[in-house]
Parts: structure tokens; C-alpha cells; sequence
């Protein structure tokens, strides 16, 4: 076996999607679907649900009264949010440790995943994008594949430092050209083992934009958008830092001028504490 | 016991036991200052160069901003006995994401309205590592003015 063989290997250890949660993204999908509907299959998991009620009870959502059933909380927060959070459940699961060969700390990738997929759902709603749910839940788990890589990579950390000062490259094309695959690759191949739509596996696998940018695909855009914004507030920046690339183009597109961005900064500043409450309550 | 500064906040101390750390900077900037006679240190972590982009998020959040919580840091430091000509002043962060130009570049800006605002205030730094593509994290201890800077994927290094 070689050593890219072996790496991919490492997604074997990654749990498939919960049965719950593909039912739950179903019913987000269907039109014809109800509130209740979406409550009646998240009540029969006792560990989401508990999950589910914790986060609803949490700052971030400032509700007035204690929530504690399913129905409630549909009821307060909408399916809507009710279904992002089973999607934050299921990143919860699996981005949470500490990546020892990112450098980061318990949670710091956890905290990146969720601001990045807030932030990206508050730009793409302002958009009116066609697909929000799609650009919330490719900006959560588009680094996944940091968690197969996060043993491996440290291993090569000097050499892909060295090969990208000198070829002015990103850290992920350095990661491709050292170790044979690369982050976003292996959280493309972890969206494909849990079946995700070929849009969201896309998303996944050229999320830096370095693959070049189809310019009618705004979903990635905002995607990419949000990733940088957090990279530049330092919110779960590993040892690749900053090192990908910044696209003017992506910018202009989305017409956002740098006030935009400073703003959306400040306000995502502001709500960090309450993140924090939201992702430390599960 | 280890004090812990978040983004657009700041922390002062006279408390010989305690480290102020912030984390990852980003394009963010920490500025520490230390006083070696009344042993006083101060951290701050801000994120953006100028508060005229929401004069309320200023007013309720003045460390979010260069202009409003460089002063802000300052006086708090004096609070605690701290005088301004025996202050040590390190500065570190504001990095940018790769072709990461002009307006866009806020960590480049995030320093240049930091040296304006000392350059008025005549105020010197002692130590400087801004800009690049990495990721910075800074503490000081209060006890001495020891400051430990780690670039993420590196160790801790005093500088």
C-alpha cells in the first residue's frame, strides 16, 4: 500500500452519516414536508434531540423561555434553523478534537466550521442565493479532511513550508505536490462516502478556489468568502495560516466592497461569545 | 494563572502571577505593553484599523478597533500605575491571506493605522514581527515582562 493509499485509508475511521440526519436533510429538501414532520424524526434520537434542546437553550438563539421538546423548539427557531443544527450536530461529531498536525486546539477547528457556516448563510441569505442550505452546510464540513490529514501532515510541515515560499503557492497545493493529496481532496471523498450531492462534493474539493471559478457559481463564492473572512479574524487558523489565496474576483462578482467586508467582520466579532455558548453547550 | 484575551478585547494586569495570552492573530494585531517598575502589563487584540466603519460597535466594543482601543489600552495600563516613557511595546500580527491587495488588505492596514497612531503619540516599539502569511499567538508575563510569540506550527520562542 502507499502512502496516499494509506492516508485515504484513514477516512474508514470516519463514522457514516447517522441515519437521523439524512432523514432530517430530506425533509429540508421537501416542499411538502412540515414542522412536524421534522420533529417526529429527530424525537426518536434521544442523543440528538438532547444535543438539539442544549443548543436551542443556548445564548446564541437569546430565547425568552427554557425550550424542551423538538416541537417546541421547531416551533420557536423554524425548520430551518432546526435542521442546520442537526447538520451542526453531525459536525459536532467529527471536528471537535484537537488536530495535532494543524496545530490546533480542541475546538479551534470546530469554532472555524460553525462561524464559517453561519457567516456564509447571512451572506448567501442577503444574496438570496438559491441554495442556502447547500452553502451552510459545505462551509461546515469543507475542512474535514483536515482531521484524516491532521496525522500525516505534520510530518511534512517544513518541507511544504519551504516548497511554498519558493513556488508562491497555497499551503493546499503544497499539501497535493508534497504528501500526493490534500485536505479538500479527502473531504471530497469523505462527501462522497456520505453521499452528498455532487454540487456539495465540489464545493468541498476546490473551496479554496484554487481549481479555477466557474464565475456563475455563486454558492462556492460565498462559500470561499466566508472561509477567508475567518482566516483573516484568526478563527481556527492552524499551522497553514493564511497561506491560499485571495480572489478580487470573487469579490467584485458578490459586488462586495472592502466595507462589506470590514462590517460583516465586525459583526461576527461581535457574535463570537455567543458561538462560543452555542458550540461549548453540546 | 493564565488571563486570556479574546478578539477586540483587552486585558491589564498588575497580578505578578498572571500571563496574558491572546490567540491566533490572524490578520488581527496584539499590542502588549509592559511597565517594568510598577510591573503592570496590558494585551490587546483588535481586529479592524478603524472605528468610523460603526461608531456603535466602537462605543460598545472599543478593542474591536485600532483607533479606539490602542488609547483605550494605554489609559487602563496608567490606571494601574503604568507611565507611558518606561513602557516596552510589542507588536505582533496583521498578516494577509496570499494576493491579498490594497483595500483588501486589512492586516496591512491594521498596522499602518497602528503606527500612525503611535507616530502622533510618539510612542516606540520595541518589538515588531508583522505581516506574512502565518499565524500568530502572544503572551506576556507580568511578573518580568517576558514575551513568548508562537508562530502556529512552531514552538513558543521569547522574544
Amino acid at each position: 500500500m502507499n502512502n496516499i493509499e494509506a492516508i485515504i485509508k484513514g477516512i474508514d475511521n470516519i463514522k457514516p452519516i447517522p441515519q437521523v440526519t439524512q432523514k432530517v436533510m430530506a425533509v429540508a429538501k421537501d416542499p411538502l414536508s412540515s414542522a412536524s414532520d421534522l420533529a417526529d424524526i429527530i424525537q426518536y434520537d434521544s442523543a440528538l434531540t438532547a444535543n438539539l434542546l442544549k443548543m436551542c437553550n443556548s445564548p446564541f438563539f437569546g430565547l425568552s423561555r427554557k425550550v424542551d421538546s423538538i416541537h417546541q423548539a421547531v416551533a420557536y427557531l423554524g425548520i430551518n434553523q432546526v435542521v442546520d443544527m442537526a447538520l451542526l450536530d453531525l459536525g459536532n461529531e467529527n471536528l471537535k478534537q484537537a488536530q495535532d498536525g494543524y496545530d490546533l486546539r480542541a475546538g479551534e477547528l470546530w469554532k472555524h466550521a460553525v462561524v464559517s457556516a453561519f457567516m456564509a448563510k447571512e451572506i448567501a441569505n442577503a444574496k438570496d442565493l438559491k441554495d442556502k442550505d447547500l452553502v451552510f452546510t459545505a462551509s461546515l464540513l469543507k475542512d474535514i479532511g483536515k482531521t484524516v490529514l491532521s496525522e500525516h501532515v505534520g510530518n511534512y510541515f517544513d518541507h511544504i513550508e519551504k516548497i511554498i515560499t519558493e513556488q508562491d503557492i497555497t499551503f493546499r497545493e503544497g499539501e497535493k505536490q508534497v504528501i500526493g493529496i490534500d485536505h479538500a481532496e479527502l473531504g471530497a471523498l469523505i462527501a462522497e462516502k456520505w453521499n452528498f450531492s455532487d454540487r456539495m462534493i465540489n464545493i468541498i474539493r476546490n473551496h479554496h478556489l484554487d481549481g479555477g471559478w466557474d464565475e456563475e457559481d455563486m454558492e462556492i463564492a460565498v462559500v470561499y468568502v466566508a472561509d477567508t473572512l475567518c482566516m483573516i479574524m484568526g478563527i481556527g487558523v492552524g499551522s497553514d495560516g493564511l497561506a491560499y489565496r485571495f480572489h478580487p474576483k470573487v469579490m467584485e462578482k458578490l459586488h462586495f466592497r472592502d466595507t462589506d467586508i470590514q462590517l460583516l467582520m465586525a459583526s461576527f466579532g461581535e457574535k463570537l461569545h455567543e458561538v462560543e455558548s452555542l458550540v461549548g453547550s453540546v | 494563572m493564565n488571563i486570556i484575551v479574546g478578539v477586540s478585547d483587552m486585558k491589564v494586569s498588575h497580578d505578578i502571577d498572571s500571563v496574558l495570552i491572546t490567540y491566533s492573530l490572524g490578520s488581527c494585531i496584539g499590542v502588549s505593553i509592559y511597565d517594568p517598575v510598577a510591573k503592570v502589563g496590558g494585551l490587546l487584540h483588535y481586529m479592524l484599523p478603524d472605528s468610523n466603519l460603526d461608531k456603535g460597535k466602537a462605543q460598545k466594543n472599543p478593542y474591536m478597533f485600532a483607533d479606539t482601543g490602542i488609547p483605550n489600552l494605554f489609559k487602563a495600563a496608567y490606571k494601574l500605575g503604568a507611565v507611558k516613557q518606561r513602557m516596552k511595546v510589542i507588536v505582533v500580527g496583521g498578516a494577509q491571506v496570499l494576493d491579498q491587495k490594497g483595500f483588501f488588505n486589512i492586516g496591512k492596514r491594521n498596522h499602518m493605522a497602528l503606527r500612525k497612531i503611535f507616530w502622533k503619540n510618539k510612542v516606540m516599539i520595541d518589538y515588531e514581527e508583522v505581516g506574512g502569511n502565518v499565524n500568530r499567538t502572544i503572551k506576556l508575563q507580568v511578573q518580568d515582562g517576558v514575551s513568548w510569540l508562537k508562530v502556529s506550527g512552531q514552538q513558543f520562542i521569547k522574544i
